[in-house]
């Protein structure tokens, strides 16, 4: 029981690790609390679900079809809303209010256009399963943890070596002593909100693959990528991924222990506690306590 | 000649009048009742489809001579499924629109409009809502559809009488649809000598059930009643089936949607739903129901069990006017609630016998549909009591 409550934990943390490294990595780069992350969510669920099953496409050219048109709606939010609010030098505040309301205003339009009823990628979610050592494992759970898996190596990997990558993080550090170098600090941001916008697609094609989405759901996921930023260590793109299976796991094993009503208030009072007491991140406390051992 | 300009005088005097009375039928003052739903907003796809069904009823109830001659009409209100408008929209029915009685829906809207309706004094029907606070909101507002006692407690008795099940286990969304019907199922199974062997919840942001799900299948219960939504009930149960689990699973009418079909196929393996209407697989007027819809929609109805109350709830209205009329009574909400509880059992005729409790509650029948090899079929039936 012990074993399949972790493996299913750490699959089902699959989409949660894309929501919170795309939102990290937005706040990491433009120190944006980025609450528009719903909208694209929602975006790219609708688009892929729209073209699969009103358009009868085949997957990969319906995730084609949402991968273009999230990039582009992340594209332009930073282009024209957040461009906008830099040139005039917004305060923080203004950026969280207009994301929320952007979210909002893509829940309620998606709404307009698909109702309320909540639907999946594809008609029918039940994937088969193959028992491997007494854990149940489903082609859904491989699929995901390999999409995964692939999306955080690819990230790691361009953030490291290429070009683009290294600007990036130069631009997170210190935007102004970049430009100092000749680094575009604005197609920096732009550049981490079309990943962010490719890491969402993904994470709505696992997630929606599983379960029904419906148009406010985002707005209720983004809370975990939250959290998991925060716990991770505001900056710290893949402490965020590792806090997410972390929470995911004490969901997981909290079920165990004590009534599933109390899971969201035990999740939150650690929340809160991480807040309160170690504000530099769950995961970095632990690393400094390591280190003041050694 | 002179007969024959008789003759023709009789026939254009036979003719005036008969076009006289003809007339005055036509404009006779109609019996109007409201009818607050959502008809823009998220609930829209629902609503209009429900006002859609009260209004054929209006159609065919009139054809057939309406109320003694009189024509009955629907104020049509739209609520958007909002509390607040549904006040405003309420507000105006009793005080502009002077309906005696009006129908509306979605729990919310039914709450907020209570006290709307008990100031004024104007019977409020709700059609739709099945939380059993829906009995407890006042002197003047009853409910024509069955609320959650009615199918929770009629499959938790079948589950143990019928199917010789003793153990149970009882899977819900922690919300106001999972809370009450999963503790009234516990009390049900437990008071006629079964044994509930583990009860578990999850949250309606839920998006993986397998710790809940590996304690029910520890507890090895013989039947699962599973109290949960449309939009999580098939990934539960596509867990549960994945995770080996394969007992008899029961629920309730909200589940009962092709997308559960569709979304599990032939792995939904054994579940048996409470419909709390009948369908065209065994009550013939549905069929023709649904004809009618695809004839001029060219679809099935959003929510068919729902339009099917809301339709039939034209026949309930024209049902109290007959009465308020026959005892010469004005035309008050106080009448027409008289009137409610004096005549109490409605036969109508999509959804059958409708009896209107004192104690605000409704009996009808339960439909019990089985999922065999990725179909609904028919199964049994409970009768009302």
């Amino acid at each position: 029981m012990i074993l399949q409550i972790i493996w299913t934990s750490i699959t089902s943390s699959s989409y949660y690790i894309l929501f919170a490294v795309s939102f990290a990595l937005v706040l990491k780069v433009t120190k944006i609390w980025n609450f528009a992350q719903p909208g694209f969510m929602t975006t790219a669920f609708y688009m892929m679900y729209w073209a699969t099953n009103n358009l009868s496409l085949p997957i990969p050219l319906s995730l084609s079809i949402a991968l273009i048109i999230t990039i582009l709606a992340s594209w332009a939010v930073d282009k024209y809303a957040f461009g906008t609010l830099r040139r005039v030098k917004s305060g923080g505040f203004t950026f969280f209010i207009f994301t929320l309301i952007f979210s909002e205003f893509v829940a309620y339009l998606f709404t307009l256009l698909f109702g309320t009823e909540p639907f999946t990628v594809f008609p029918n979610i039940f994937s088969p399963v193959i028992p491997v050592g007494g854990i149940v494992v489903s082609y859904w759970d491989l699929r995901a943890v390999t999409i995964t898996g692939i999306l955080l190596a690819g990230l790691y990997a361009f953030l490291r070596w290429s070009k683009p990558g290294r600007f990036l993080i130069a631009v997170s550090n210190n935007d102004r002593l970049a430009e100092l170098y000749g680094i575009s600090s604005r197609q920096a941001y732009t550049l981490s909100m079309v990943l962010a916008g490719i890491l969402c697609t993904f994470g709505m094609y696992i997630l929606g693959t599983k379960i029904a989405v419906h148009t406010h759901l985002s707005l209720s996921l983004i809370l975990f990528a939250v959290a998991a930023t925060v716990m991770g260590g505001i900056g710290n793109v893949f402490s965020a991924a590792m806090a997410a299976v972390f929470l995911s796991l004490l969901q997981g094993f909290s079920v165990l222990i004590i009534p599933s009503r109390w899971q969201n208030l035990l999740l939150y009072f650690f929340f809160f506690m991480v807040i309160i007491t170690m504000p530099s991140g769950f995961l970095s406390f632990v690393r400094t306590m390591k280190g003041r051992r050694e | 000649m002179k007969k024959a300009i008789f003759v023709l005088s009789v026939l254009v005097l036979v003719l005036f009048f008969f076009s006289a009375d003809y007339t005055n039928a036509q404009t006779k003052e109609p019996y109007r009742f409201g009818l607050a739903m959502p008809m823009t907003g998220g609930q829209a796809l629902f609503g209009a489809d429900q006002v859609q069904a009260a209004l054929w009823a209006i159609e065919d109830i009139n054809a057939k001579g309406g109320i003694n001659g009189r024509p009955l009409e629907a104020v049509v209100l739209d609520t958007q499924a909002d509390p607040k408008l549904g006040i405003s929209m309420a507000t105006r029915l009793a005080t502009v629109e002077k309906v005696p009685v009006f129908v509306t829906a979605w729990s919310s809207v039914v709450a907020a409009v209570a006290p709307v309706a008990n100031r004024q004094k104007v019977l409020c029907l709700s059609v739709g809502a099945n939380s059993p606070k829906i009995a407890e909101l006042g002197e003047y507002v009853y409910t024509a559809y069955p609320l959650a006692n009615v199918d929770i407690t009629g499959v938790a008795k079948y589950a143990f009488n019928k199917m010789n099940k003793r153990r149970a286990a009882v899977l819900y969304i922690n919300n106001d649809t999972g809370l009450y019907a999963a503790r009234l199922y516990q009390e049900v199974f437990k008071k006629i000598g079964g044994e509930i062997v583990t009860v578990q919840s999850y949250e309606p942001t839920a998006t993986d059930y397998t710790g809940a799900l590996l304690q029910i299948k520890q507890s090895n219960p013989d039947i699962i009643h599973l109290q949960g939504l449309v939009a999580d009930s098939p990934q539960v149960i596509a867990q549960m089936r994945q995770l080996g689990i394969h007992q008899t699973v029961t629920s309730y009418q909200g589940i009962y949607n092709q997308k559960l079909l569709d979304q599990l196929g032939e792995a939904a393996g054994d579940i048996i739903i409470c419909a709390m209407a009948p369908d065209d697989m065994f009550h013939a007027p549905v069929k023709a129901y649904l004809e009618r819809w695809k004839a001029r929609k060219g679809r099935t109805p959003y929510g068919l069990p729902y339009t099917q109350y809301v339709g039939d709830s034209a026949y309930i209205v024209k049902a109290l006017y007959e009465w308020v009329e026959a005892k010469k009574l004005p035309f008050t909400g106080e009448n027409m609630r008289k009137a409610l509880l004096a005549v109490r059992t409605f036969e109508t005729p999509l959804v059958g016998k409708i009896i209107v409790n004192e104690d605000h509650t409704v009996n009808s029948a339960t439909y019990l549909i089985r999922v065999v090899k990725g179909k609904f079929t028919y199964m049994d039936t409970i009768p009302a009591e």
